[in-house]
């Protein structure tokens, strides 16, 4: 940046005509500003101009500089060395997009440095993934920073990325914010990052608290954004609720939860459908809901508070079935309700008229099938199209009916309207579609090494544990010389020594009396002055001392090592060097703090050939051997967690200490070669993860998906999981985590 | 010393929930030792005094942690100005002059400190004190009750095998809802329905034992709560002041506590 640059731009503008006017005109304005400032947004245009922008650009961006005034001209610069790269990678239209946009931007993200920077960074990883998307994609700016975050942005960024990595046309959807995924996610962004993601701990407490039973709730599919269902014992919830406050999203999922479970926990009867019409199936799951609510009120008082938010229909406007049905609704719920109608009176009379009945599953198929005929005879239209049970707490009802295998045409509609399936939206990540390509390759069976144990594997679509699925087998590690130190190691391992010096010392713990030592153990010295007079043997062991507490704890580190992990991020750094990079130097620190842990990496190909890698055990110093192997670690094969995390378990347990933690290191998804639909593998990963903590082991996903949106948070849960954005901050993060997890 | 201090006047309230008073005073005839086992504040501390009371015999408790050395249970000397004085410990004060010694929490205490009681617990019946060269016959009505929540110890905070096998066990578990209910209303004095409702949302937490909490409400928990409301708090006030906040740090468990007790008020 010289001041050759603002020669050289009034130069080039000079010689072109379209641009000279503009020039002029924003020289004007510079001419009374900082000529550091000047000189920034001097190289800026210069950047514009060799990477051809073409003077659309160039204007744009002149336009920006001369409209935001002198206090912005820094972000106004950088802003336009980004637009340069952009156009390089994408081209001038996409450049010229982000100019245009460039206003509206600083806009929403009140101009936060930080903010706008992770904006740029999103649409930099977009136009790298993505070119041609990129210039429509910075159009839907208004919807894309609604919230101002350009985190979030970049995030939304790597997720589409990610999802769409194989499908084209999904990609072109997705950043079209048509995709289910894409409004799944900003549907989540605008009910304040609220999906069941991050209520589901919260409700399986709620549930097991106030049913006293392991709760069984599970997320939809994306698309799955209208009611809740329930199928053989398990609630299934929507990701999100679209359209909610804030505020409120908690709460709904709690009250449709307590719903759903007022339902499980009743015996129930499938009615036939028989020749019931639409309007009665719906009247029926009306009552039905009624009178399941109603007794988990007698055993729950407080739950009618939590339920009448929802309710919010009230006498007026025009009369419709839909209407007068979440108006019965209401007045069934609500006994401060009032509301004129007959028909509402009706089913409030016949309602309360059964009350000492209402344990009879069969009460609701009477009353419902009676209030039905009532509505029918009303003549008012009932659209079982567009029909959802109100309010939205409420599940689709389909548990209580049984569906003939041919449905026929009215039937199915009803099933699928209840279900809140879109039709239109073909674009559901149905597992299996290709959208999800296995990630490993296929290897001869020869290097397959010794069988170290079997473990079984849950299936989650038939429910079942398959006994001895997995067979993980021992993988002699490969040596490599180390090498020399990575440029950044040595403030990295000094940072690092800071918190184990932070951390170790801590609680001290007395010794039994000591030869040496700061002050005297005044037992011991009495003891000492009594054997003295009487003359009996003395013990010189007179001093106390207080040491750290050692740390009794034992902690397992298994490591990723799958294909994806050659996977490199923009500074050229594979995600596996960062794993390495970050077990070498937790490893160093804990030799140093003296705990007690091993180091095992992981891939596998297919259920018959989970490799395990040893590269330090329990009692095994940390020395250039560990080293060499940590360095040998070469990318391959697919994640199968679920054994992985099994045989760790099994490592973890004969050790005779009061703690035991397990750190998973993964870049994201469980695969295998010989799975389809990955979310079996995740189920079970998840499965294995809960057994282990059932055993008294920790365990904590370090997990680098940025943008938070793979199935990690469902394997090790929320809490447990952390997710790492950059990977050059993993190693500093895992040891923060492990210093700050093995206080606990 | 005869321990007058140690002695309970008054009879504290006590609400048998089993069999437990027959097996104690059995046992108390036979001279054994005996072990309390269950979660914490589910009446352990107070059955072993209302039992001190009944029989008459003064109570000496000590509370272990994992700091407490032998010499801290059998005694040690002290410097004074003319030289060393032998100072008796709890325990053997207990055992010289017949009281019932109460080691609470006694997988707190390091595995060498409690072998201390091993002579005491079989048919010896008496405790050697090394330092000072002597051993001690128990009194007749010397009697050792430990006690501990096997819930939340961890296996390396385990009683030695040799100690357990010493004693005779009782196990403690929180009451039936109507009789922690009767509990509740006698101890505090506040209405039966508000005591029933109390215990209804006490019950609810102990669903999440090992769900997010390690332990569920206890019947000290309750009672609290009952406390505060006979001072006039809130029903949720006081649920809120004394189960939810004590129990858990959480926020998710903690959202999800207070969403199961407005949902169990009326």
């Amino acid at each position: 940046m010289t001041s050759n640059d603002v020669d050289e731009i009034r130069r080039l503008s000079t010689q072109r005509e379209v641009l000279r006017a503009p020039f002029a005109q924003i020289w004007l304005r510079l001419e009374t500003i900082d000529t550091d400032l000047v000189q920034q947004w001097a190289s800026a245009s210069l950047a514009l101009f060799h990477v051809n922008a073409g003077p659309a650009c160039i204007i744009a961006f002149w336009q920006v500089a001369g409209s935001l005034g002198p206090g912005h001209m820094r972000l106004i610069s950088k802003a336009g060395m980004q637009a340069a790269n952009i156009c390089r990678l994408a081209g001038a239209k996409a450049a010229l997009a982000c100019l245009e946009t460039l206003p509206i931007c600083l806009r929403l993200t009140s101009v936060q440095p930080a903010s706008v920077q992770a904006w740029w960074h999103g649409l930099d990883r977009l136009a790298e993934a993505a070119p041609s998307l990129l210039a429509d994609t910075v159009r839907r700016i208004e919807i894309l920073l609604a919230d101002g975050d350009g985190f979030a942005f970049a995030d939304f960024v790597a997720a589409g990325l990610k999802a769409t990595a194989t499908n084209k046309a999904r990609r072109a959807a997705f950043f079209a914010l048509e995709d289910s995924l894409a409004q799944m996610l900003l549907t989540r962004r605008a009910g304040g990052g609220q999906g069941f993601a991050e209520c589901e701990t919260m409700l399986g407490a709620f549930i097991a608290g106030l049913c006293g039973r392991a709760p069984k709730l599970k997320a939809g599919p994306a698309n799955m954004t209208r009611r809740s269902m329930i199928a053989s014992g398990t609630v299934v919830m929507p990701p999100v609720y679209a359209g909610v406050a804030r505020e409120q999203v908690r709460r709904l999922y709690r009250a449709a939860a307590a719903h759903a479970y007022a339902h499980l926990t009743l015996p129930t009867v499938l009615h036939p459908v028989g020749p019931l019409k639409p309007m009665q199936i719906a009247l029926i799951g009306l009552i039905e809901d009624a009178r399941v609510e109603t007794l988990a009120m007698r055993d729950a008082p407080g739950l009618r508070h939590l339920w009448s938010g929802f309710h919010t229909a009230r006498p007026g406007g025009a009369t419709t079935a839909a209407g007068l049905m979440a108006r019965l609704s209401r007045a069934l719920l609500d006994p401060d309700y009032a509301d004129p109608d007959g028909f509402v009176e009706k089913g409030r009379a016949l309602f309360a008229e059964a009350s000492a009945r209402l344990t009879d599953p069969l009460l609701s198929r009477a009353i419902g099938g009676l209030l039905g005929n009532d509505l029918g005879q009303m003549r008012l239209q009932f659209n079982a199209k567009t029909y959802m049970v109100e309010p939205p707490y409420r599940d689709d009802n389909m548990h209580l009916w049984e569906l003939p295998e041919t449905p026929d045409d009215q039937l199915s509609l009803t099933v699928d309207t209840a279900r809140g399936v879109n039709a239109d939206n073909s674009t559901t990540p149905t597992p299996g579609d290709g959208t999800r390509a296995p990630r490993a390759r296929e290897t001869g069976q020869d290097d397959r090494g010794e069988l170290l144990a079997t473990y079984p594997e849950w299936d989650s679509s038939a429910g079942v544990e398959r006994p001895a699925w997995t067979s993980l087998r021992d993988h002699a590690p490969r040596m490599r010389d180390p090498g020399a130190a990575e440029p950044g190691e040595a403030t990295l391992r000094a940072q690092i020594a800071r918190l184990v010096r932070a951390r170790v010392v801590g609680r001290t713990e007395r010794q039994p009396p000591q030869q040496d030592g700061e002050e005297l153990d005044l037992d011991a010295v009495i003891k000492a002055s009594v054997a003295r007079r009487g003359g009996l043997p003395l013990d010189g062991r007179l001093y106390r001392d207080r040491r750290p507490r050692a740390r009794d704890l034992a902690t397992l580190i298994i490591v990723d090592v799958s294909q994806s992990t050659a996977a490199v991020d923009a500074s050229g750094q594979s995600v596996l060097a960062a794993e390495r990079a970050a077990v070498g130097a937790l490893a160093s620190a804990l030799e140093a703090s003296g705990d007690c842990y091993a180091l095992r990496a992981f891939a596998s190909a297919g259920r018959d050939d989970v490799r395990l890698t040893r590269l330090k055990d329990f009692a095994e110093p940390f020395t250039d051997k560990v080293l060499a192997r940590l360095a040998g670690l070469s990318p391959g094969l697919s994640t199968r967690l679920g054994a992985a995390l099994r045989h760790a378990g099994a490592e973890l347990a004969p050790q005779r200490t009061t703690r035991k933690m397990l750190f998973v290191l993964t870049d994201g998804e469980p695969s295998d070669i010989d799975v389809t639909h990955p979310q079996e593998l995740v189920e079970d990963a998840r499965r294995a993860c809960r057994s282990l903590r059932q055993c008294g082991i920790d365990v904590f996903g370090i997990v680098m998906d940025p943008a938070g949106v793979g199935s990690a948070s469902t394997i090790f849960g929320r809490h447990n999981t952390i997710h790492v954005r950059k990977l050059q901050d993993l190693p500093a993060k895992l040891a923060n985590v492990y210093f700050r997890l093995a206080q606990r | 010393m005869d321990l007058t201090d140690d002695r309970i006047t008054s009879a504290p309230f006590y609400h048998q929930t089993g069999n437990e008073r027959a097996i104690f005073e059995a046992a108390a005839a036979s001279r054994l030792p005996i072990m309390l086992k269950g979660p914490t504040g589910c009446g352990k501390t107070r059955f072993v005094e209302h039992m001190a009371w009944h029989l008459k015999r003064p109570l000496i408790t000590v509370a272990c942690h994992e700091d407490m050395t032998a010499a801290d249970l059998a005694g040690r000397y002290l410097l004074t100005a003319d030289g060393t004085v032998w100072n008796d410990g709890p325990l053997t004060a207990a055992v010289r002059f017949g009281a019932i010694c109460y080691l609470d929490e006694v997988v707190e205490a390091r595995q060498d400190t409690t072998v201390v009681i091993h002579p005491l617990t079989d048919n010896r019946r008496i405790l050697p004190l090394d330092r000072r060269g002597e051993l001690v016959a128990a009194h007749p009505d010397f009697l050792l009750i430990v006690s501990y929540n096997p819930g939340y110890q961890s296996a390396v905070k385990d009683l030695k095998e040799s100690t357990k096998q010493r004693f005779v066990a009782i196990d403690f578990t929180y009451p039936e809802p109507d009789a922690e209910t009767a509990i509740v209303a006698a101890e505090t004095g506040i209405d039966v329905p508000v005591a029933s409702q109390l215990v209804g949302v006490a019950n609810r937490t102990r669903n999440l034992r090992g769900r997010g909490l390690s332990e569920g409400a206890s019947t000290r928990m309750i009672v609290h709560a009952a406390k505060l409301m006979s001072a006039g708090v809130k029903l949720i006030d006081a649920l809120r002041a004394s189960i939810v906040l004590p129990l858990t740090d959480d926020a998710d468990v903690r959202e999800a506590l207070e969403a199961v007790i407005l949902a169990s008020a009326p």
